[in-house]
């Protein structure tokens, strides 16, 4: 069968109602996870897990995961919508992948023009939405077909490649990475061990025999320690909210911004594929390529409108870019995918070359949905912007406990223990000195997840060589593998050495 | 204060780090059909980590201890939230989901904001209901409902 017939079958699949459903809920929530300052799109996307895996529990298990990997990506890219409304209003950026947005974005709010930075900003994300959609569609077959032809030790270099780059990336000190990603390695082994079957680091306590969950350890780590966070350091500022004239955009203002968005978009794509570069980066680069290749550059930070259209097509089209490593590959380049990965091992879907030769459902369903939640999405953000904007006045004294009650409520529901209840809460605790002390915790998440795969692959390509380390050495592939990953590491930080500011991802 | 918890945290990290291996050195080392037993993954992650902790020991040394502007926290809602969720984890089998919850989120509601109660009240008694109702009844999902002494 070819792509195309693959391709309608998929909307065959986006279409039964109750996917269009999913896909509307997870937009929806995704738009106001975007716009509430606070939670981002991991600790949302963590949070709804144990919801959706309860809310599809009556449909046969592909169907399901089918369903339940359509909602949450929705709250994923629908999260890069809602970032920018309160970028553009109140300057506060709703995750940290719009903070390039405030410069612009908030300028033109001030001089009245809030309206057309908002609903260039939607019209951008769409715009780096579907071409993302397309060009994932175009990757997804030669992609997959490369990496059939991987053996245990490519990719073991390969999964490496991931988590040194997440490492390399993820926070201000590339050591403190480094130690949570080994970390998440290393809570990964506790448990039954798949190959020998001899369980490890249980001490008997028939609890541990499963493992440690990872959503108990992502939902505690992200959501109960921002919860946690919020609380300590409460602000009582009540910022003003920017008001919304006109919405549509001048003509003039859509011929300024439609070379921005598409630039924004294919770069915003790139980097989204590149493991360890998410959606933070994207719009960082495309907001300095802009400023440099523009005519008269002074006018950035004083509201241009190019500076609100590259950056929003860029974080946009990279949360889609960053669906080819996950879904082809098997190797989450992010938190949140990382996340994402999580779910769908939960339900037996292993993401990866075979994922699209055994779950063709789940794949190419996911693909279809994708470009119907981003038309959604359009609609959604362009006349109901005020509505939205609405969301970051809810009261604090009432979403936080929800948000704690939530994730009791979530984890309880997926494993129906109180152990795992009090590892939620320690873990909230740890989550919050973590992220304070600069411990970035999307590595830590995805060592977790990765862990049992970049073992039994070691395991595979040691005993296939029969204990030889040299394998991973001299496969070629592997070989430049494991220089990438080597030079990800070493280059930032020789960089630092000679004292040049070194971009990093906070978001992860 | 962040160097303090960064020398903190690397010895911990070291600690774990040393258990790890110790602990894998009692697993057997090979496993039927496998020159590499279960032992061989986790051992050298605990080795890496072992690095790693010094290195980040030593960093607390060349890093300048720059005093940030210290933040006032507020310890007393956080610690009575803190200890009303764990009594909520605690008592959540036994007095079942219900009545717990809407406790629990009434305490909080109304230690984030000394106001509203009435709203409190119905928001909580709203949110147990329905979550409830909607998982139990329509989703057929496990939840302890009611005291164990009542059903």
């Amino acid at each position: 069968m070819s792509t195309l017939d693959y391709l309608f079958q998929g909307f065959g699949t986006a279409f039964i109602w109750y996917n269009i459903i999913f896909a509307f809920v997870g937009v929806l929530i995704g738009t106001a996870v975007g716009v509430l300052p606070g939670i981002g799109p991991m600790s949302g996307v963590a949070l709804l897990i144990p919801v959706t895996a309860s809310v599809t529990g009556w449909l046969p298990p592909e169907q399901a995961a089918t369903s339940a990997i359509i909602l949450l990506a929705g709250v994923y890219y629908g999260a890069m919508y809602g970032g920018s409304t309160t970028s553009i209003l109140l300057n506060t950026p709703g995750e940290s992948s719009s903070v390039v947005t405030t410069l612009d974005g908030y300028q033109m709010a001030k001089k009245g023009r809030a309206g057309s930075a908002l609903s260039i900003s939607a019209i951008g994300s769409f715009v780096a939405g579907i071409i993302t959609i397309v060009a994932l569609i175009a990757l997804a077959k030669p992609l997959s077909a490369i990496a059939l032809k991987f053996g245990p030790a490519e990719y073991f270099s390969l999964m490496l490649l991931g988590l040194g780059a997440v490492s390399g990336l993820a926070g201000k000190s590339v050591t403190k990475a480094l130690i949570m990603t080994v970390t998440g390695l290393l809570l990964g082994t506790i448990g039954i061990d798949s190959v020998s079957g001899i369980a490890r680091f249980t001490f008997n306590v028939p609890w541990l025999y499963q493992g440690i969950e990872f959503l108990t350890i992502a939902v505690g780590l992200f959501a109960l320690g921002e919860v946690f966070k919020t609380i300590l350091e409460k602000d009582d500022e009540e910022a003003e909210i920017a008001k919304i004239n006109n919405l549509l955009p001048s003509k003039a203002e859509l011929k300024e911004s439609a070379g921005p968005i598409a630039r924004g978009s294919i770069l915003g794509f790139f980097v989204g594929i590149l493991p360890g570069a998410g959606a933070t980066l994207a719009s960082f680069f495309s907001y300095i390529l802009e400023k440099k290749i523009s005519k008269n550059p002074s006018k950035f930070g004083t509201g241009a409108i190019a500076g609100v259209a590259a950056p929003e097509s860029a974080n946009n089209a990279a949360s889609g870019g960053a669906m080819i490593p996950l879904l082809t590959l098997g190797i989450p380049g992010s938190g949140t995918t990382a996340i994402l990965m999580g779910a769908l091992m939960m339900y037996n879907v292993q993401p990866g070359p075979l994922l699209f030769e055994d779950h063709p459902q789940v794949a190419w369903g996911l693909i279809a949905s994708m470009f119907i939640g981003n038309i959604m999405l359009l609609i959604l953000n362009l006349p109901l912007v005020k509505v939205f904007a609405k969301i970051i006045q809810t009261p604090k004294q009432f979403l936080i406990p929800m948000i704690i009650a939530i994730s009791i409520f979530g984890v309880y529901a997926v494993q129906v223990s109180t152990n795992d209840l009090l590892l939620l809460l320690i873990c909230g605790i740890i989550g919050y000195f973590l992220s304070k002390n600069d411990y970035p915790i999307a590595p830590l998440v995805l060592g977790l997840v990765l862990g049992p795969m970049v073992e039994n692959n070691l395991r595979r390509a040691l005993t296939i060589s029969n204990g030889d380390f040299s394998v991973f050495v001299s496969r070629p592939i592997s070989l430049v593998f494991l220089l990438i990953t080597a030079l990800w590491l070493l280059v930032p930080f020789m960089m630092k050495r000679r004292g040049k500011d070194v971009i990093i991802n906070l978001e992860g | 204060m962040s160097i303090q918890f960064d020398r903190f945290a690397s010895v911990l990290f070291l600690v774990t780090g040393v258990l790890f291996m110790v602990g894998s050195r009692q697993l057997g080392s090979s496993s039927y059909g496998s020159a590499v037993g279960p032992d061989i993954f986790p051992f050298f992650l605990g080795i890496i980590l072992v690095l790693l902790s010094i290195r980040l020991f030593y960093e607390t040394f060349i890093t300048k201890n720059q005093q940030g502007s210290k933040e006032k926290l507020l310890y007393k809602p956080f610690m009575i939230i803190f200890a009303a969720t764990l009594v909520y984890i605690l008592t959540l089998e036994t007095i079942g989901y219900v009545i717990t919850t809407f406790l629990f989120l009434f305490v909080c509601f109304q230690t984030m904001e000394r106001s509203k109660v009435v709203s409190s009240l119905l928001i909580s008694a709203i949110f147990s209901g329905l979550v409830y109702f909607l998982y139990v009844e329509i989703l057929k999902g496990t939840l302890p409902g009611w005291p164990i002494w009542i059903s």
